[in-house]
């Protein structure tokens, strides 16, 4: 049925599968690529628990065909930091500040903060804009607000 | 030696692992061999499932089990609670009398999950349809059509709570002034960001392994052995990560029995993912309510009688926990204050609408809402200030321990502190930050509750009708070199266990964070606990009974030691991962007291060899935790949209065990209050079609909705449970929603009667300011 092979650099390695064209790119990334920390949350675009980095910016992997990505450089929050590695600034700030409660949601979150982080876009922006894109329901957004400016604190940002 | 970890702000310790992505959710678990399933539900509110045929789909492709086939292999789930004149103690987990949208008729079973729904677009269905009872109005008039005939009416349950009718009578009778008011809640769902699912994996000897996404392994092994006629030890249930809880995922549900029985019919491992749009039309739902309320009062203020009338829209049927939430509601509504009497009378009425169950709150969190709602109407009536009228009336901090006219005993706390310090906390806010002159309206609301948390002991449970114990149990276990594993009955799924437990265990033990492991969620390893995490049990009942189990270990420790460096044990210090004469130097590593312990060659006289110590702790009384909310919003009258500005919590959880994760648990609470009091809500057509099946039409809120929140912990350690604390995971929502209905309702006061409805969307506060229009 309509198969083909699809080909991501994905997390710094090409990766080719043979998928049906129908197949989500978060369901690739997850059972067929092993991603499991791309999490979905509702396949509809609203939640965000999905997003990835594809070719440098924040993307919701539910709402894309696997043949979309066909060519793209994706990064999931496995690369975020080296396996037994020092955490990224954002990951290491959301922990300090207690950003995370099941975690469900935060692999997305962290994804959105990292792009918006490279992108050099302000500690405001990122909480009033960029962590709007995702929902959590754990949290209160409190501290993960508070994850952003410590994160930002690094890259001279104060709020 | 080293400061006690209790108390202390430790960063969690299982965070890395969740934030490289490196967490184990259950659809995160594979299997060779793995199948995948799709459920069939029935698409029309109410009706008859006349004809299945399934004869379209390729056997090949997938396999499918129609409601026959699934009824002969499924039998019923429990009722867990049993009140006032109910006559349901259990329901089938298949019924061709279908009564919602989204009810479980069959499940196909695939390859893929993508092949599953293939097959299961080819099914054909065929259900004739009877007259939708789609609201309470359709449901109690005279001739409804009956969901559940065999019951006389579609009134499931009637019960009572607090004083007599005559007693409540007399006591409004003679009191001076009454008031009246009538607030109608919204249905809500929990909403956890991972949907429920199951991973059934048949095992050889014909045992299964279960791996699923729930608050209780136990009480979803229990689920499946009603359901399925297993044995206990023959079903193991295994809960990796899970992505929120909020009371929903309490229960095994009839869709994931579905999948138990297909994948032991198939001897092979099968998934099932609820997506989700049947998270938002089948996983069990709260509130849907209306509330007729009477309080009874005084010229100068002095509350006398409070008297709601409840009638909750419960759906289909009645699950796990039947009308629970609805008594306490009712149970919980004298809340911090004096009253000469308090009535409740409440009616669960079905629908063909999904079934309500257990949310954060359990019917506490509407209980708070409507009494401090009813008691700012009343200072509005005799122009008192609120917060002067509530600190007249409170329990004084010298009147414990308070039995209230629902026979909940209190047991310890400062109420009036709570509400006195909020006001200073926003006010001082307000001072120092003024609002800007921008055209919008505003006001400052309040809330004080007090919380039912760590429901116990068992034998109350029983009086009260609820058929599960109120114990928990734990392990602690020390190891040849000193370190620690803990083995309990409540399992995390975000509250930080592994952290809390660990800092309570290593206070105990003279340990270290590190040398402590939290074993949970697995029945063949954890001890029974008919809760797992839930009804803010974990730490106030899980977590005492881990500091008496880490006391009994401490207690064996002192003897070895002292054996070994012939000192009286009671005169031996266990810290820093030695044991230490006390004002001495001397001492021995505790990695060498445990080898000893283990070998079990030169045990002290009458100590048996090793180190484990189990307790099962049953509390004295349930702990009752309370906090005040105070928070001002600004209301645009032009749009009717409601910005929440400011947030204080003032809480007494009793012992603080970590003042981070308290104040975590506090945030999204609020979060999920603010939420329900502003946004969101489930809403059906008049033909019980669910509306809101996306999170594009249920709106949870982002974080542009939840302003920063200031708590501060007042630490009055509990009275009863070991360590001194309080549960408190609900308390947050318990005390948001009633706190920002009243600060609406101070903002306009023009028609502060008249806010008597959630949520208070834009669309609701603009037609509440422009009636001419509506």
């Amino acid at each position: 049925m309509n198969e083909r092979d699809v080909t991501i650099r994905l997390n710094g390695a090409a990766r080719t599968v043979y998928v049906e064209a129908r197949t989500l790119l978060s369901d690739v990334l997850r059972h067929e690529l092993g991603c499991t920390g791309v999490h979905v949350g509702c396949e509809q675009g609203a939640c965000g628990a999905c997003t990835v980095i594809w070719d440098g910016r924040a993307v919701r992997s539910c709402l894309a065909l696997a043949p979309q990505a066909d060519g793209a450089t994706i990064e999931t929050v496995e690369s975020v930091a080296v396996p037994g590695g020092e955490l990224h600034a954002v990951q290491q700030a959301m922990h300090e500040q207690h950003g995370l409660q099941c975690g469900f949601c935060t692999p997305g979150i962290v994804m959105s903060l990292v792009a918006a982080y490279r992108l050099g876009v302000s500690s405001e922006h990122a909480k009033a804009s960029v962590l709007n894109g995702h929902l959590c329901r754990c949290t209160g957004y409190v501290n993960i607000r508070a994850a952003i400016d410590l994160a930002w604190l690094a890259i001279g940002d104060t709020p | 030696m080293t400061a006690p970890l209790v108390g202390q702000r430790i960063p969690r310790v299982n965070d890395a692992r969740l934030l490289r992505g490196a967490g184990r959710y259950v659809d995160d678990i594979e299997i060779p061999g793995l199948l995948h399933a799709a459920i069939l539900r029935s698409p029309i509110a109410h009706g008859i499932v006349r004809n299945f045929d399934a004869s379209e789909v390729d056997a090949d492709l997938a396999t499918v089990f129609g409601p026959d086939e699934l009824a002969t292999r499924l039998g019923d789930v429990d009722v867990l609670w049993i009140l006032g004149d109910q006559t349901t103690h259990h329901t089938p987990v298949i019924d061709k009398h279908v009564r919602f949208v989204g009810q479980p008729i069959g499940v196909v079973v695939a390859a893929s999950r993508y092949a599953a729904e293939d097959a299961a677009e080819l099914v054909r269905i065929d259900i004739e349809p009877l007259p939708p009872v789609t609201d309470l109005d359709v449901a109690l008039a005279v001739g409804a059509a009956l969901l559940h005939p065999e019951r006389g009416s579609n009134v499931l349950v009637n019960l009572e709570s607090g004083d007599t009718a005559s007693h409540t009578d007399a006591v409004f009778a003679r009191a001076p002034r009454t008031l009246r008011t009538s607030i109608t809640i919204g249905r809500v769902a929990g909403l956890a960001m991972e949907t429920r699912g199951i991973i059934v994996d048949p095992q050889p000897d014909g045992a299964i392994v279960v791996h699923t996404s729930t608050q209780s392994a136990h009480a979803v092994r229990d689920g499946i052995v009603e359901a399925t006629g297993l044995a206990q030890h023959r079903v193991r249930v295994i809960t990796p990560h899970v992505g929120g809880g909020f009371g929903l995922k309490d229960h095994a549900y009839e869709d994931e029995l579905c999948v138990v029985a297909a994948a032991i019919e198939l001897r092979k491992p099968v998934k099932w993912i609820e997506d989700r749009f049947e998270s938002l039309t089948v996983t069990t739902q709260a509130r849907d309510e209306r509330h007729d309320v009477e309080i009874a009062f005084t010229d100068d203020g002095a509350l006398l009688g409070l008297r709601v009338h409840s009638i909750r829209n419960t759906g289909a049927q009645l699950t796990v926990f039947g009308a629970g939430p609805l008594f306490a509601c009712l149970g919980t509504l004298p809340g911090p204050y004096k009253w000469e009497a308090v009535r409740g009378v409440g009616r669960l009425v079905c629908t063909n609408q999904a079934p309500l169950g257990a949310y954060r709150g359990f019917g506490q969190t509407q209980a708070a809402m409507l009494r401090e709602r009813a008691i700012d109407l009343v200072a509005r009536e005799l122009a008192i200030d609120p917060v002067e009228l509530r600190l007249r009336n409170m329990i004084g901090a010298d009147e414990f321990p308070f039995t209230s006219r629902t026979f909940l005993t209190y047991d310890n706390g400062d109420y009036a502190y709570s509400l006195r310090r909020s006001r200073e906390l926003i006010e001082a806010d307000i001072a120092a930050r003024p609002s800007p002159v921008d055209g919008r309206r505003r006001g400052v609301g309040y809330c004080t509750y007090v919380q039912l948390a760590g429901i116990g002991p068992s034998q109350v449970n029983h009086f009260i009708g609820l058929l599960i114990g109120g114990y928990e149990t734990s392990t602690v276990r020390m190891e040849r070199d000193g370190t620690v594993r803990v083995v309990v009955g409540v399992s995390p799924h975000g509250q930080g266990h592994e952290t809390t437990f660990a800092q309570l265990v290593a206070d105990r033990l003279g340990v270290a964070m590190d040398d402590i492991e939290l074993l949970y969620g697995d029945t063949d390893l954890a001890p029974y606990s008919a809760y797992g995490t839930a009804a803010s049990r974990s730490i106030a009942v899980g977590g005492g009974s881990a500091v008496l189990a880490s006391e009994q270990l401490a207690t064996k420790l002192r003897r070895v030691a002292g054996e070994m460096l012939e000192a009286n044990p009671e005169d031996i210090v266990l810290a820093d991962r030695k044991a230490t004469v006390a004002g001495t130097s001397v001492s021995v590593p505790l990695a060498d007291i445990a080898a000893r312990a283990l070998q079990g060659f030169a045990m002290p006289a009458g100590v048996d060899p090793g180190l484990t110590a189990t307790i099962c702790y049953d509390p004295k009384s349930a702990t009752f935790s309370y906090s005040t909310h105070a928070c001002e919003v600004a209301v645009d009258t032009d749009t009717g949209v409601v910005e929440v500005e400011r947030y204080v919590v003032v809480l007494d959880c009793g012992t603080v065990v970590n003042p981070t994760i308290v104040e975590g648990q506090v945030h999204g609470g609020v979060a999920q209050g603010i939420g329900a009091a502003l946004l969101e809500e489930i809403v059906y057509d008049s033909n019980g079609q669910p509306q809101t099946s996306t999170l594009l039409d249920y709106l949870a809120p982002l974080s542009a909705t939840i302003p920063d929140i200031t708590v501060e912990l007042m630490g009055i350690p509990s009275p009863y449970t070991p360590g001194g604390m309080k549960g408190m995971g609900e308390g947050g929502t318990n005390g948001a929603f009633g706190c920002v209905v009243n600060a609406i309702a101070a903002a306009l006061p023009e028609v502060a009667a008249s806010v008597d409805r959630t949520p208070l969307s834009p669309s609701r506060v603009w037609a509440l300011l422009h009636p001419e229009a509506t």
